[in-house]
């Protein structure tokens, strides 16, 4: 096909929340490429501002339904920072399970409900539940067993209300997390099952040379804090994200695209969890990434269902891990007194770095807030990829160029609800 | 017959909230939220006869309106449910549907919906649809 076009989708299906999406293209070359998206996040940061320095987690948390724990941890971290006050020990522990269960849930979701149908061709997994009916009740339930982990520890399971700055409300018993040991165990079993049933798909041959940037700590594979570092030498300590990192604003969106200054786009998540800091995985998990294939690092987009699948293993492991090492600490938080500073804080969210900037004045409210999260840092990787992408598929008829778009956009999970509102694609093709 | 209501909807975003402010009005029976996507009502309902589901829903009528649907008998439009989640509300009812997770009984309210914008307030015709939809449940 020699002309120029445009594909225009109205609705992305399989991603969390909507935007919009315009590709126009003359013969096999990309002409214009945008992608589209509305950002909660300056909606919230409006909304902390005046507020009390130790509501940020609950109010953080509501910004998405997926991953409240991320933005919970993300601001306790920088609220934290901001008074000079380290959170250690058991409840450090208790914060690194919460979160494990969202990892847990989060990537159950991608996996069996939203990116599986694309490999195994079918356009929903309600469509692939009636040939993998087990695959998606086993999805389900481990959806399930990352809720519980939440539930326990949270209180309830979404928009947790037991995390507050410096520790939690309430500190579980030992025979309440006890409980969680049998499900963690099937959970470890079903993971290994599910990297191996994963790897075992077909992937398209792609690679790019990405600037992977994700969180990295001494003693653990990076989750709940640590520095920045990247593939291209970068090692920061959160408060200098500003230094090294720049958001523009584009017409098209009214997300803010997050680049490296100086040095464009860069990849957050998975891909760049393992990628970076692959020898910290659990042993299991270790073992399993080996046997799936995957490199000492993973370029190939496509293949993130497997470090998902890999990182499920990691959050059941650790788990148990943490579970048969605690003792109930004596007191569920450390005080936390406001001191008018700015704080940083950074996590790592499911679907990648999550950054929070806050400053507080000598009340202890918040005179301003700024929260930059993974998709938001993604997009102009999103694009670079369907930029490279597009050329190797320009041949195929519009419906079908458009269902490997949508499958290249849900590599990164993009959590839309997190960073849109709606998204809608467009592909425009010209004849010359 | 043990019963549960189940609201699901976004807090924030207008009249997408609807379905939890049905939750959060009633009285006479268990009422959960399901705030993280509709996939967790399949959790949400496991061990319960009769449940009730309250949702959001753009279908193209006028605000406010409400819509009684035997999730059981009925095929849920998969569209017409608002979310901002990767699977609707119609699509988690399918989708136990085919792995037969379905509860013993099953109805589903959809509330026309207005404006759901982040932040926008919740439309005085929704309003209103709220409180009828809590009368008509807790006094079922």
């Amino acid at each position: 096909m020699n002309g120029d076009r445009e594909i225009k989708v109205d609705y992305l299906a399989r991603v969390e929340g909507e935007g919009a999406m315009y590709l126009k293209l003359r013969g096999d070359e990309v002409q214009d490429l945008k992608f589209k998206i509305f950002e909660p996040p300056r909606f919230f940061e409006a909304l902390l501002r005046g507020r009390r320095f130790s509501e940020a987690p609950d109010i953080t948390a509501r910004i998405c339904g997926i991953c409240p724990i991320a933005y919970q941890m993300s601001s306790c971290n920088a609220m934290e920072a901001a008074a000079g006050v380290t959170v250690g020990g058991q409840l450090r522990q208790l914060r690194k399970l919460i979160y494990y269960g969202e990892w847990l849930e989060s990537h159950a979701l991608h996996i069996f409900f939203l990116h599986a149908p694309d490999y195994l061709g079918y356009d929903s997994a309600i469509e692939m539940a009636d040939d993998f009916g087990y695959r998606v009740a086993s999805g389900l339930r481990l959806k399930k067993l990352g809720n519980e982990i939440m539930t326990v520890l949270g209180g309830r399971e979404i928009h947790p209300i037991n995390v507050r700055v410096g520790g939690f409300y309430r500190v579980p018993t030992r025979g309440e997390l006890d409980r969680l040991v049998d499900d963690l165990e099937w959970g470890l079993e079903e993971a290994l099952e599910t990297v191996e049933w994963v790897a075992g798909f077909s992937f398209p041959d792609f690679e790019r040379d990405y600037e992977f940037v994700a969180m990295r700590h001494p003693g653990e594979y990076g989750i709940l804090d640590g520095r920045i570092v990247s593939n291209r030498g970068l090692d920061i300590p959160p408060d200098q994200w500003p230094d090294h990192f720049e958001e523009t604003h584009v017409e098209w969106s009214n997300a803010l695209h997050a680049q490296r200054i100086g040095g464009g786009s860069y990849h957050v998540g998975p891909m760049a969890r393992y990628s970076l800091n692959r020898a910290q995985l659990s042993t299991k998990a270790l073992m399993a990434a080996h046997d799936a294939g995957l490199g000492r690092t993973c370029h190939n987009p496509f293949r993130s269902i497997i470090v998902r699948a890999v990182e499920m293993v990691h959050a059941c492991e650790s788990a148990l891990e943490v579970i048969d090492g605690y003792t109930k600490p004596d007191r569920p938080s450390v005080p936390v007194a406001p001191v008018a500073s700015t704080g940083h804080g950074v996590s790592e969210a499911p679907r990648g770095l999550l950054y929070h900037r806050y400053q507080i004045d000598d009340q202890g409210l918040i005179a301003d807030a700024h929260i930059v999260p993974p998709t938001s840092q993604n997009q102009l990787s999103i694009e670079d990829d369907l930029r490279a992408y597009v050329p190797q598929h320009a041949h195929l008829d519009d419906e079908r160029l458009q269902w490997e778009l949508e499958q290249a956009i849900r590599n990164y999970d993009p959590c839309i609800s997190c960073a849109t509102h709606f998204l809608d694609l467009t592909v425009e093709r010209e004849e010359s | 017959m043990s019963r549960r209501v189940i609201g699901i909807g976004a807090e924030d975003r207008g009249d997408d909230a609807a379905g939890i402010e049905v939750a959060r009005g009633l009285r006479n029976v268990d009422a959960v939220t399901c705030l993280g996507g509709p996939l967790d009502v399949i959790d949400l309902w496991e061990g319960w006869s009769d449940v009730v589901i309250v949702d959001a829903m753009k279908s193209g009528a006028e605000p406010g309106t409400v819509k009684r649907f035997d999730g059981l008998r009925d095929r849920l439009p998969t569209s017409s449910f608002v979310t901002t989640h990767a699977l609707a509300t119609g699509e988690a009812i399918e989708l136990a549907r085919v792995l037969d997770r379905l509860p013993p009984k099953l109805t589903v309210f959809g509330i026309e919906a207005d404006n759901v914008d982040l932040g926008a307030p919740m439309s005085p015709e929704v309003k209103e649809a709220v409180k009828r939809v809590v009368a008509e449940i807790d006094h079922a």
